[in-house]
């Protein structure tokens, strides 16, 4: 029985809008309930697959640790630019190397770059930071300390929220961005102009090309990734360990919140979850209408 | 059904006749010209008729009969009737005036009676006035019937030639002019204008003024002048009101113009006013390129507390010091001269006042060359970096400009590309205060030279497009030009129709100057504020006047 308790008509009620039948506009009949849905496309996810998944944003956390503690030992004196190039250089070539490795094992339906290209790439990167360096490192002289701590802080959060976790490999333009341009402010505030260089390629090993690498590892090798992961981070907490133990524990609890207690989170969350879809809903449509629109 | 009849102030007291007007088109009213009197031959006046409706190009015909009382006896009464006769007319009026009345009686004959209202007007001054807005001159039916009375009015002139005095076979009553101005030096005059008009007008044409370089206020005002007095040389004579009106004002203008300036010039010359300006000239130049002097030395420092990037701005201070340095050589360089040059700018002023304003303007702008050349090269700077910011803060974000669709798409740039890109960004933006402060105090100084140089453009402006002649003819001759006219009763007495008095409204003294001003380069649209600040914000470069719209205009 509808909402109007109309008389038992003969005919029966049927759900149209173009035939005249004796009922209101608004009748229903009692299958109006049994359309209803529950929780419609929804995935149950496994907890250590979600902290698998999390892993790859702690990773880029450690990230951030581990070029605060580079920046960190250059402003004390502790590291040496040439060293720190030195370094950049070796792990540059051997992630070049394993990213050709990777590369080769595959073929992706993609035309790969070639080896000229990479140079080029690398040449202009080079030789823009060095050219620029002198400028770079005077750029920031008259603003205050305080405020280059403070644009770079908001940059590398900016970059931790717009990283594209998902699909990292074309580097997003705004993460990278922000990340470079936090880097840019840091540099120009260390003592030499050959400093600046230093960590400014060291920014763009970390920040532009090891997500590339990253992504390719995690395509082909998916085991290693793991490894690779959780390596970054116990990395990223021993490095600032050095330097200072509070950020150490505050990154420790960082990552472990991210990677344990939220994926935690979300499976005791989504027991919670509730929604309802039925008849009462707007049109979808589902057709293909591209031949309509010639 | 209410006729309307416009009687001449003059006609009140004329003996006894015929009346001569015209039916106003369209609408039940008459205007009533001159009043014939007896005796008269009926062929010589339809004659007469006939050779001022071909004069004038108004329909001119009999309206109807004037009787005086003097003659207001019976017979006459009859013979008026009769005359009707005479003068085939669809409607006849028969206006008498009675003895001790004031108000005139009126019949009309062979319609249907109706309320007659009398308006008297002023003949010679509703001839002479024009009434606003000014229309064609040509009578058109769907005109409102004020319009109508007035060009018909002012198109009867041929009618009123007919002299009281003539000895014709006519004798009329209308306004009458107490007589031609023959002065014998007027006639000289007309007579000596029309070989110096072609010569002037020759001359003009043979001058080369169609000026290039329109940068040049002396310039400018030059080929004003030559463009006004080949319209006033132009050996024609003017057709129709406003065209009338323009040469006269132009005329008086130049003429104003010329007398402010051999004043002027009495000034300079009189008491060696030149040569204590020629002096004082050098040392006011010297001075205000001490003072940017020290204002560029604090803008080196940290001025007002501003952090700025020290490298880039010692190398603007110093480039702008070098530029100081030079000027001020030029300057001494020059001195020497100073004193002719003024000597012989002095006599532009023989030309009007307006020319030496605008030479004012030129020197000003010659002296305040260096200031202007900071404010291009401080703008320039600024424009390219607002640029190279907001099409790299796009980059920034990942978006790019789509030229063909005019919007920001988003865009997926390569490695080096974002990273160049995020470098000359961050570069730009730590640069970008300096740069912007030292436009910002340049074009400060700019618009000081700006605002001097508009009030001596706008001076010669209002030189150039002020409606003198007209103003004076509103001053003196008021009826000249009407706005429209304000009606009083004249009379109201039983057993008379109404009599209104119809007075000229003269124009306001605002719409005078509104109607007649020459038009010059300040009547065309200029730029709005908020299109200057826009302009000024992007760093686009400013000048005082728009020179580019008098070219396309």
């Amino acid at each position: 029985m509808g909402p109007d308790s109309a008389p038992d008509p003969p005919v029966p009620w049927r759900k149209v809008l173009w035939e005249r039948q004796p009922f209101p506009d608004n009748y229903v009949d009692g299958r109006f309930l049994e359309e209803l849905r529950r929780n419609e496309g929804l995935r149950q996810y496994h907890y250590w697959a979600v902290v698998k998944e999390a892993g790859s944003v702690g990773q880029q956390l450690s990230c951030v640790a581990i070029f605060i503690t580079v920046w960190l030992y250059m402003e004390q004196g502790l590291l040496s630019p040439e060293v720190l190039l030195l370094t950049s250089l070796v792990c540059a070539m051997l992630g070049y190397g394993l990213h050709q490795v990777l590369a080769s094992t595959v073929d992706s339906g993609d035309e790969p770059r070639t080896r000229l290209a990479d140079l080029q790439s690398a040449a202009i990167f080079l030789s823009f930071t060095y050219g620029f360096s002198p400028v770079l490192k005077t750029l920031t002289e008259s603003v205050s300390t305080d405020t280059v701590y403070a644009m770079s802080a908001v940059m590398l959060l900016a970059h931790l929220i717009f990283f594209p976790y998902t699909q990292p490999s074309p580097p997003g333009s705004l993460s990278l961005n922000a990340a470079l341009f936090a880097s840019v402010c840091l540099a120009s505030r260390l003592p030499g102009a050959l400093h600046t260089f230093a960590m400014l390629s060291c920014a763009l090993l970390v920040f532009a090309l090891w997500p590339c690498l990253l992504q390719r590892l995690r395509e082909k090798a998916p085991s290693q990734f793991t490894g690779v992961c959780v390596g970054m981070c116990i990395g990223g907490i021993g490095g600032l360990g050095s330097q200072s133990l509070v950020g150490a524990v505050l990154l420790a609890l960082a990552l472990g919140n991210v990677t344990f207690f939220c994926p935690l989170l979300l499976i005791t969350l989504q027991r919670q979850k509730d929604n309802i879809q039925g008849p009462w809903d707007e049109a979808e449509i589902h057709e293909d209408l591209s031949h309509f629109i010639q | 059904m209410v006729l309307k009849i416009f009687y001449p102030q003059c006609c009140n007291l004329a003996n006894s006749g015929l009346l001569i007007g015209s039916w106003i088109q369209g609408h039940n009213s008459a205007v009533v010209l001159a009043v014939v009197h007896y005796p008269f031959i009926p062929g010589q006046v339809k004659r007469y008729i006939q050779q001022v409706s071909t004069a004038s190009g108004v329909k001119l015909s009999v309206l109807g009969s004037w009787s005086l009382p003097s003659e207001a006896e019976k017979g006459v009464e009859n013979f008026l009737r009769d005359l009707r006769t005479i003068f085939p007319q669809d409607r006849w009026l028969q206006i008498s005036r009675k003895m001790g009345q004031t108000g005139f009686n009126c019949s009309i004959l062979d319609r249907s009676q109706g309320t007659i209202l009398f308006v008297h007007y002023d003949q010679r001054n509703v001839m002479l006035s024009q009434l606003h807005p000014i229309q064609t001159e040509e009578l058109d039916p769907s005109d409102s019937e004020l319009r109508q009375v007035f060009q018909i009015v002012s198109l009867s002139q041929p009618l009123f030639l007919l002299d009281r005095y003539d000895d014709g076979p006519l004798k009329s009553t209308h306004w009458q002019s107490g007589g031609q101005e023959a002065s014998i030096i007027v006639e000289l005059l007309k007579m000596a204008s029309v070989p110096l008009c072609l010569t002037i007008s020759c001359l003009l044409h043979l001058l080369p003024l169609n000026f290039l370089c329109s940068k040049l206020s002396t310039c400018v005002q030059l080929s004003y002048r030559s463009d006004h007095l080949r319209a006033l040389s132009s050996p024609k004579t003017a057709v129709g009101h406003s065209e009338f009106m323009r040469k006269a004002n132009v005329l008086v203008s130049i003429l104003v113009d010329m007398a402010l300036g051999f004043l002027l010039m009495y000034w300079l010359y009189s008491d060696n006013h030149i040569s204590m300006l020629a002096n004082a000239l050098v040392p006011a130049a010297d001075h205000v390129a001490k003072e940017l002097e020290e204002l560029l030395q604090w803008l080196m420092g940290a001025p007002a507390g501003l952090k700025m990037n020290r490298a880039l701005d010692e190398v603007l201070g110093r480039f702008f010091l070098y530029h100081i340095h030079l000027w001020i050589s030029y300057i001494h360089l020059m001195s020497p001269f100073v004193e002719t040059i003024l000597w012989y700018g002095g006599l532009s002023a023989g030309l009007g006042l307006s020319f030496a304003l605008a030479l004012l303007s030129d020197m000003v702008a010659l002296l305040t060359f260096h200031i202007y050349c900071f404010y291009v090269y401080g703008a320039r700077l600024y424009c390219l970096k607002i640029y190279g910011l907001s099409s790299l803060w796009r980059l920034f974000r990942g978006k790019k400009w789509n030229v063909l669709r005019q919007r920001v798409d988003s865009c997926s740039y390569d490695l080096d590309q974002l990273f160049i890109g995020t470098l000359l960004f961050t570069i730009l933006l730590f640069l970008f205060p300096t740069t912007a402060l030292y436009y910002l105090v340049f074009t400060l100084l700019r618009l000081l030279v700006v605002v001097l140089q508009g009030i001596l453009h706008l001076t010669v402006d209002l030189i150039n497009s002020l409606p003198l002649f007209a103003v004076a003819l509103r001053l003196t001759r008021f009826y000249r030009l009407a706005e429209g006219v304000k009606f009083s009763v004249l009379c109201d007495e039983p057993d008379t129709p109404l009599h209104l008095l119809m007075e000229i409204n003269p124009l306001s003294c605002a719409s005078v100057i509104k109607t007649y001003r020459t038009p010059t380069y300040s009547c065309y649209p200029k730029d709005s504020w908020t299109n200057l600040v826009k302009k000024l914000f992007v760093g686009e470069l400013i000048y005082p006047w728009k020179h580019k719209t008098i070219k396309t205009d």
